[in-house]
C-alpha cells in the first residue's frame, strides 16, 4: 500500500507543479503582451488561452506515458514470467520516472508466484513418471502395469511381477503381448479394444471376464478378470494402465463343474459313435441277407443307439440352460420340412414299438424362425413321451396348423395313459416323474423341462390338454418369421440370436 | 491297379488323427470305400510331424489325444509364424463337449467341426465330399 501512496503523491505532485507551471505561464504571457505590445486586450486574452490550451495538451501527452510506464513494466513482468512462452523481454526498472518502487515490489511477487507454479508442476511430474517409488502403487497386492503409448511395460509392480513369476525388472521395457500372452473368452480382446479407444477415444475403461494367461513350462494357470484404463491426455509414458483381479481359484472350480458333465458327455459319446458306426456297417453289410427276426433286432439297436443320443443330448442342453448358455439362433425355415425331417428320424422308434405316427400339415404355413437342432429336440421329446406313455395304444397323432393369432401351432397326441390333474403343475419341473408310472417308464425328467426353454426362447408356449385313461395332447406354438424381424427392428437387434432367458444381443453364431 | 481305369481325378488324402482304434477302423473302413486314401495317426506328437509333411487334402483331428492335444496341434498348424500355411483342409472331429465360446474359438481356426457321435462314418464321408 504504500508503494501505491507513494505513486499517488508523485503523480500528485507532478500534476500540481505542471499545472501551477501552466497557469502561471499563461499568466505570464498575458502580462508580457499586455506590457510590451499595444495589442486589443481581447487579443491578448485569445493568444494566452490559445497558448495555455497547447501547454495543457503536451502536459497531457507527457503525464499519460508516466502513468501508462509502471503498467508496462508490470504487463511486461507478467508476461515474461508467463509459463507459455511470450518472448516478451524482462522489464527495464531504471527508465522508470513514476512508481518504481511499487512495480519493483509487484514484480518480485509475480517473480515468486511463477516459482511456485513451476516448482509444483516439476513436482507432480516427477511423481507421476516414477511410479516405480511410489509407495501405494508399488506395495498394492493387486498387479499392476502401465504401458506407454508403444505398449511396452514402464511399470509393474511387485504384485505384478510376483503374479506372473517374473522380476519387475525383466518386465520393464518388453512389450506386454510378450509377457502376458491372454486368451480371452470372445472376440472381445484387450488388444482390439485397445486399438479401437486409441483411434477414437481420449478416454476409456475397459473390463474383461474369465481372462486366461497362457503360461509357458509348468506354472500352473491363471485366470483373471481383467480391467483397463486409457487416457491419451497422459504422459506418454502411462497412456494405459492394467489391473489384474486373480479369479483362478473361483473359475477353476466352476471349470471343473462343467468339465464333469462335459467328460461324462465324452465317455457316453464314444461307445455310441461306435455303436452307431457297427450298426451302419452291418446294414450295409448284411441289409437284406437276414431273416426278418434278426433285421428286427438290427432296426431296435438302431433306435435305442438314436434314443441314447437323444439322452446324452438332453443332458447337455439341460446343463446349458441351467449354465445360461444355451443359444439358439432362428432362422427362416419351412415348417413342414423341419416337422417331416424331425418326424422321419423318430418313426424307426415309433416303429419299432409297432406304433406309427400320423401326421397332418396345413397348406399355407408361413415360414418360421427357429433353431432347427433345438426344435428337433422339442418334437424329439414329446414325441419320445407319447411313445412311452401310449400304454397299449399304437397311434401318435401329429398336427401342425396356424392358430387365430397367427402363430404356428404343433400338437403331439397320444391315446394311452394321460396325466392326472393333480401332477399338473409339476410336469415342467425339472426331474419331476409322475410318482404312478415311474417305476414303469423310463425317463430322468428333463424332456419337458428343456422343451419348455426351448419354446420360450423361440418366443412361442408349450402347454398340455390331457384327461386320465385317453391320453395327453402336448402343443406348442412358435412365431412366423415375418414376425420375428418385425420385433427385431423394434428392439433393433441385428441377429436372432437367443439364450434361454430371453434376447442375446449381436452375439455371433455358435450353433451350426 | 494297372487292370482298372485310372481314376478321373486322383482320390484324396486324408489324415485322420484319433487315439481310438475302433473309431480310426471304422473311418479307415467308410473313407476307403468313398475313395480316400486314409493315414492314421493316434499320437499328438508324431501326428503334428506328420501333419506338417504337407501330404494331405484333408486332416481330421480329435481334441483328446495323448502327448499333445488337438487344440495345440491346431494352433501349431495355424501359426503361420512357425510353420508354413497347409495346403489341407482341417476338421475337428471330437466328443468332448466345450463352452459355446471355446467351440466357436475352435471351430473359427478350423475347416470344421463335428461331434462324432453326431454322425455315422458314412456321413461323414459324405460331409468329406462336400468340402472343397
Amino acid at each position: 500500500m504504500d508503494h501505491l501512496q507513494q505513486l499517488r503523491a508523485t503523480i500528485h505532485q507532478y500534476l500540481f507543479g505542471l499545472l501551477a507551471l501552466e497557469n502561471l505561464s499563461s499568466v505570464a504571457i498575458g502580462w508580457t503582451l499586455a506590457t510590451y505590445t499595444h495589442l486589443d486586450p481581447l487579443l491578448v486574452g485569445l493568444i494566452s488561452l490559445t497558448s495555455s490550451l497547447a501547454f495543457s495538451l503536451v502536459i497531457v501527452i507527457i503525464m499519460t506515458r508516466l502513468v501508462v510506464q509502471p503498467i508496462r513494466a508490470l504487463w511486461q513482468t507478467i508476461l515474461h514470467f508467463s509459463p507459455i512462452d511470450q518472448g516478451v523481454a524482462a522489464p527495464q526498472f531504471d527508465g522508470l520516472r513514476v512508481g518504481r518502487e511499487l512495480v519493483e515490489s509487484l514484480s518480485t511477487q509475480v517473480f515468486q508466484l511463477a516459482n511456485v507454479a513451476e516448482h509444483a508442476n516439476e513436482e507432480s511430474q516427477r511423481q507421476n513418471s516414477n511410479l516405480a517409488n511410489n509407495f501405494i502403487a508399488q506395495n498394492l497386492p493387486l498387479p499392476l502395469f502401465v504401458l506407454d503409448s508403444s505398449e511396452t511395460i514402464k511399470f509393474a509392480n511387485v504384485a505384478a511381477a510376483k503374479y506372473i513369476g517374473i522380476a519387475a525388472a525383466d518386465l520393464i521395457g518388453k512389450n506386454i503381448y510378450m509377457v502376458l500372452d491372454m486368451s480371452f473368452p470372445s472376440e472381445d480382446t484387450f488388444d482390439t479394444w485397445l486399438k479401437s479407444v486409441k483411434e477414437k477415444s481420449a478416454t476409456a475403461t475397459g473390463s474383461w471376464e474369465r481372462v486366461r494367461l497362457n503360461v509357458r513350462d509348468n506354472h500352473p494357470t491363471l485366470m483373471f478378470d481383467l480391467a483397463a484404463y486409457y487416457n491419451r491426455a497422459n504422459s506418454e509414458h502411462d497412456e494405459t494402465m492394467l489391473a489384474l483381479f486373480d479369479h483362478t481359484k473361483q473359475y477353476s472350480q466352476d471349470d471343473q463343474a462343467v468339465s464333469f458333465i462335459a467328460l461324462s458327455v465324452h465317455e457316453l459319446r464314444t461307445p455310441l459313435t461306435l455303436l452307431r458306426g457297427y450298426i451302419e456297417v452291418f446294414e450295409e453289410e448284411l441289409g437284406g441277407k437276414v431273416d426278418a427276426e434278426l433285421q428286427d433286432f438290427m432296426f431296435k439297436m438302431k433306435a435305442q443307439a438314436e434314443q441314447l443320443m437323444a439322452f446324452v443330448n438332453n443332458i447337455l442342453n439341460v446343463a446349458r440352460v441351467d449354465d445360461d448358455q444355451l443359444e439358439l439362433r432362428l432362422q427362416e425355415e419351412q415348417w413342414p420340412s423341419v416337422l417331416k425331417s424331425a418326424i422321419e428320424a423318430l418313426s424307426l422308434r415309433a416303429k419299432v414299438r409297432g406304433m406309427r405316427i400320423e401326421c397332418t400339415m396345413a397348406g399355407n404355413l408361413p415360414s418360421v424362425g427357429v433353431d432347427r437342432l433345438s426344435i428337433y429336440e422339442v418334437v424329439n421329446n414329446l414325441v419320445d413321451n407319447a411313445i412311452k406313455y401310449s400304454g397299449t395304444s399304437k397311434v401318435i397323432k401329429i398336427d401342425t396348423h396356424l392358430t387365430q393369432g397367427g402363430l404356428i401351432e404343433t400338437t403331439v397326441q397320444d391315446f394311452g395313459l394321460g396325466i392326472s390333474g393333480n401332477i399338473m403343475p409339476n410336469l415342467f419341473t425339472k426331474f419331476y416323474r409322475d410318482h404312478r408310472n415311474r417305476a414303469q417308464i423310463g425317463g430322468t425328467g428333463l424332456g419337458l423341462y428343456l422343451s419348455k426353454a426351448i419354446v420360450s426362447a423361440h418366443g412361442g408356449q408349450l402347454w398340455v390338454r390331457s384327461k386320465e385313461g385317453e391320453g395327453s395332447t402336448f402343443g406348442f406354438t412358435i412365431k412366423p418369421y415375418a414376425q420375428l424381424t418385425e420385433e427385431m427392428k423394434k428392439t433393433g437387434d441385428t441377429d436372432l440370436v437367443r439364450g434361454a432367458h430371453g434376447w442375446i444381443k449381436n452375439h455371433s453364431l455358435y450353433r451350426r | 491297379m494297372t487292370d482298372q481305369p485310372a481314376p478321373a481325378v486322383q482320390s484324396r488324402t486324408v489324415l485322420c488323427i484319433e487315439d481310438e482304434h475302433f473309431i480310426s477302423e471304422l473311418y479307415t473302413r467308410a473313407l476307403t470305400k468313398g475313395g480316400y486314401h486314409v493315414t492314421v495317426e493316434g499320437d499328438g506328437e508324431k501326428a503334428l510331424a506328420e501333419a506338417q509333411t504337407d501330404k494331405y487334402d484333408i486332416i481330421l483331428l480329435d481334441l483328446m489325444l495323448p502327448n499333445l492335444t488337438g487344440i495345440e496341434i491346431l494352433r501349431t498348424l495355424r501359426d503361420t509364424a512357425r510353420v508354413p500355411p497347409l495346403r489341407a483342409k482341417i476338421i475337428i472331429t471330437t466328443n468332448l463337449e466345450q463352452r459355446e465360446d471355446v467351440r466357436a474359438d475352435i471351430e473359427s481356426h478350423a475347416d470344421g467341426y463335428l461331434v462324432k457321435a453326431e454322425m455315422t462314418p458314412h456321413e461323414l464321408v459324405n460331409f468329406l465330399d462336400t468340402v472343397k
